[in-house]
């Protein structure tokens, strides 16, 4: 069994001195401040926010319910991720519609401050119905804001995939690659995503998106 | 201090009917063999062998579990000397007693484990095993807090983890976890120092002062009263349990899948190592085992976690002494490992990235280059730090000598990990349990001499550069090909494109979130290499979805226990010097 035994060296008489060995000190502490001054672009500092932190592409953020092609919400009340939620933060209700039978959530709602962002909703889900965006800034002013329903969570179809983090690749990856993350920090949100147009506050809220027969039947 | 029975309201039905097949370990016969020869050993009618558990274990009657503690430790070829584990079980209405009291020892020169278990009752207390091993201090406490057990003969047995005003016993079968407890100002617990020697020619008077729990030089909340001679202290006491959150209740009400989110929140500064520890005991339980891709990169991420765990550790350890520099040095790298852990799996702090049986999902396809990236740049960081600490005569003649610890005093105490090495004991769960593949990489055990603070440094700084070796290999060698999860459907959830697709898959997918994962009966322990020291996992199952007890062996806890000692006679800036080195985290301390 390798052990090694960690000596304790003696201090040597320069050392002992003291001043010289700060002046050597100071040395190394100059030689990052030149190769930062020289290397700024690669500092790795973030002037947030202004600047944000681009996630890979599995960042577990704020959720979305997905819509199909006719802008009805995928989700089908099964129940399954507020089953396998550790947090007990989702609260559903299922309706039922008349017409074509199908079972659709009438109350959807998410504590994002009881949520922990494990993902596992996003994992239980068979109707590839929850995602979880790379939405991190969820500031809220008052505790009862922080419960999100459907208006809120329900994005309409057809949705770039580029805000999107955790999403149901259980056993397979989508994308080759950094898994989208640089690490580093880039200007604005829209950039972050890869794309150069202004952000799109809109694609996250439920009221932008146009009024669509699946709203008035779900009574929204 | 009472336990009113009124609280424990909760109709507890017995554990869950099942038909699983009882647990049968690995090597078992091995084991049997190992604990038919301890028991002629210790030679005494009152010690029961129970066969067929995953280590030796012992029934012990109750009036005699000291003399058998002291057998263990004292015989010079067991050797039983440091304690690892004791904690509480509860079983209604079993007829030989309600309780369980599970003591786990660990014998350094054999390389050996043993598990004693005791059976009492509410109103039968448990001879104390203090004047053998101190280290069980807290433990019994715990025990005491979270059960009622009573420990005889314990000179502080009070509430450790919840406050004075909790009433019941949170982990007992009947607790009702949803009551809530008020604690007010008025009913805080006042804590008096012992002072064992004011000397009485001093020209001060005795001050008590309170450090915490939010103090900036805690890192967490702590709390540490300490009583002075001018700047000396000569009377300090601890108490814990500001973020208790009782993981282990929490674990019992969730089903063995959805524990692994609130593992992330034990030692939040190495979370994978937590979760690949959770993982692999239920996996023992299972008899499984994850496949190969999945084991390479727990092992890889838990080694960049063991090291982040380090630097985190010496920075702010240095940080409290002035030295900020150091701070910005060594956290820029960390920095970079916890962008490798979110691009795996989408957290940087508490990534829940192992699921039972694997992993969530496989490491990005440029996983290697940004690994092999991260093993280039790490030293360059450490030797700076290291330059800047270990030529600096003020931290060296700030750190040497203080904080010491003997090595006989720190294996009584149940000190693991990097605290214990720095005693010079070179016990290290990967050498002598080895793990996920440990055994086959190349790296040494750091030990140093002392016990100070300078000691764990040094120990610390070593360990950061074995791991760098260990990565290095490992990066030779390459990511193994293969799925990162076992291809079971009791344990794993299908892959999306069939549950979306295939009926079966669908069924399995829905059985397995309503219904868990349900291993066999039987229980086990399982221990691997935290940054702080052994973190094991004992889970006891019924069969159910939920573990029927999990508890988890929290290396720090066992480490602060000895606090308060380390420090009396020392100034109060030692002693945030020395709590900084033993690299205290609340949230595994008070889980
Ligand atoms: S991310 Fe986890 S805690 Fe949050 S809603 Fe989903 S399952 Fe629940
Ligand atoms: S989001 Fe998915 S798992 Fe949750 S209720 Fe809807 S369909 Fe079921």
């Amino acid at each position: 069994m390798g052990v090694i035994k960690i000596e304790r060296r003696k201090q040597s008489f320069m050392e002992r001195l003291y001043i010289p060995e700060t002046v050597k000190g100071m040395f190394v502490t100059l030689r990052h401040l030149i190769h930062n001054l020289l290397n700024y672009k690669d500092l790795p500092i973030i002037n947030y926010p202004e600047v944000k932190r681009v996630y890979s592409e599995r960042f577990r953020g704020r959720h979305i319910l997905t819509s199909r092609e006719d802008g009805t919400t995928r989700c089908v009340a099964c129940y399954m991720c507020s089953t396998a939620c550790p947090a007990e933060c989702i609260t559903i209700e299922a309706g039922e519609d008349d017409r074509t039978r199908e079972k659709f959530p009438t109350r959807y709602e998410i504590d994002l401050l009881r949520c922990v962002y494990c993902g596992y909703c996003v994992d239980a889900c068979p109707e590839d119905a929850i995602y979880m965006t790379r939405d991190y800034e969820l500031a809220i002013d008052t505790r009862a804001r922080s419960v999100v329903g459907l208006r809120d969570l329900v994005v309409p179809p057809n949705m770039p995939t580029e805000p999107m983090g955790w999403r149901p690749y259980y056993g397979e990856i989508r994308k080759e690659g950094t898994a989208g993350g640089t690490g580093r920090g880039q200007e604005i949100r829209a950039a972050a995503f890869g794309d150069e147009a202004a952000p799109n506050p809109e694609l996250y809220k439920g009221e932008a998106r146009p009024k669509s027969e699946a709203d008035s039947r779900q009574g929204a | 201090m009472s336990t009113p029975t009124r609280f424990s309201s909760m109709p507890y039905t017995g554990p869950a009917p099942t038909n699983r097949k009882p647990f049968v370990p690995a090597g078992l016969e091995a084991i049997d063999k190992r604990c038919d020869e301890i028991q002629a050993k210790i030679a005494a009618p009152y010690v029961t062998a129970v066969p067929g558990q995953d280590l030796p274990t012992f029934v012990v009657e109750r009036e005699k579990i000291v003399d058998v503690l002291r057998k263990l430790k004292e015989d010079t070829e067991l050797r039983f000397e440091l304690p690892i584990d004791l904690f509480g079980v509860d079983y209604p209405r079993r007829p030989e007693g309600r309780f369980d009291v599970v003591y786990q020892l660990y014998s350094i020169k054999n390389n050996d484990r043993v598990r004693l278990v005791v059976h009492t009752d509410e109103d039968k207390p448990v001879p104390s095993s203090l004047p053998v091993f101190q280290g069980f201090d807290w433990f019994e406490r715990e025990a005491f807090d979270m059960y009622g057990i009573r420990f005889d003969g314990h000179y502080n047995l009070r509430r450790i983890l919840t406050h004075e005003m909790f009433q019941g016993h949170a982990l007992r079968k009947d607790y009702d976890p949803a009551q809530r407890w008020l604690l007010t100002e008025k009913d805080v617990a006042k804590i008096v120092p012992v002072v064992e020697h004011h000397p009485e020619d001093s020209d001060f008077e005795q001050v008590t002062l309170n450090l915490g729990p939010s103090h900036p030089a805690t890192h967490g909340t702590l709390r540490i009263v300490v009583t002075l001679d001018g700047e000396k202290i000569i009377g300090a006491d601890t108490e814990i349990g500001y973020l208790h959150r009782c993981f282990e209740k929490m674990a019992e009400t969730h089903t063995y899948q959805q524990v692994i989110p609130f593992t992330d929140r034990l030692n939040y500064c190495s979370a994978i190592i937590n979760n690949v520890g959770y993982s692999l005991a239920v996996e023992k339980l299972l008899g499984i085992e994850a496949p190969p891709r999945a084991q390479y990169i727990r092992l890889v991420l838990s080694e960049f976690m063991r090291i982040a765990d380090h630097l985190v550790c010496i920075a702010t350890n240095v940080l409290d002494m002035g030295a900020l520099t150091n701070f910005w040095y060594l956290y820029q790298p960390r920095e970079e490992i916890y962008q490798l852990v979110e691009a795996c799996c989408g957290a940087r702090l508490l990534p829940t990235y192992t699921r039972i049986g694997g992993l969530s999902v496989d490491a990005p396809a440029n996983f290697l280059d940004m690994a092999k990236a991260l093993v280039k740049k790490l030293p360059s960081h450490i030797n700076d730090a290291e330059k800047l600490l270990l030529r600096n005569r003020i931290f060296l003649e700030r750190v040497d000598g203080i904080g010491a610890i003997t090595r006989e005093s720190a294996i009584n105490h149940g000190y693991t990990g990097p605290c214990l090495r720095a005693t010079g004991v070179p016990y290290d769960v990967r050498k002598a349990k080895p793990y996920i593949g440990y055994d086959t990489y190349d790296f040494d055990i750091p030990v140093a001499e002392g016990g100070d603070t300078l000691a764990r440094t040094l120990v610390r700084l070593e360990e950061m550069r074995q791991s760098l070796r260990i990565l290095h290999q490992a990066i030779e060698r390459g990511l193994p090909a293969g799925p990162v999860i076992v291809d079971d459907p009791y344990v794993a959830l299908p892959p999306k494109e069939k549950v979306y697709n295939e009926m079966e898959s669908l069924i399995y997918h829905f059985k397995l979130i309503m219904h868990g994962i349900q291993p066999p009966v039987g229980e086990t322990y399982f221990a691997v290499e935290g940054g702080n020291g052994e973190l094991g996992y004992h889970i006891v199952s019924d069969g159910s979805k939920n573990p029927y007890r999990v508890r988890v062996r929290p290396p720090c806890f066992a480490v602060y226990q000895a606090f308060r000692k380390m420090i009396v006679g020392q100034t109060i800036a030692d002693a945030i010097a020395t709590l900084g080195s033993l690299n205290i985290i609340a949230g595994e301390l008070d889980r």
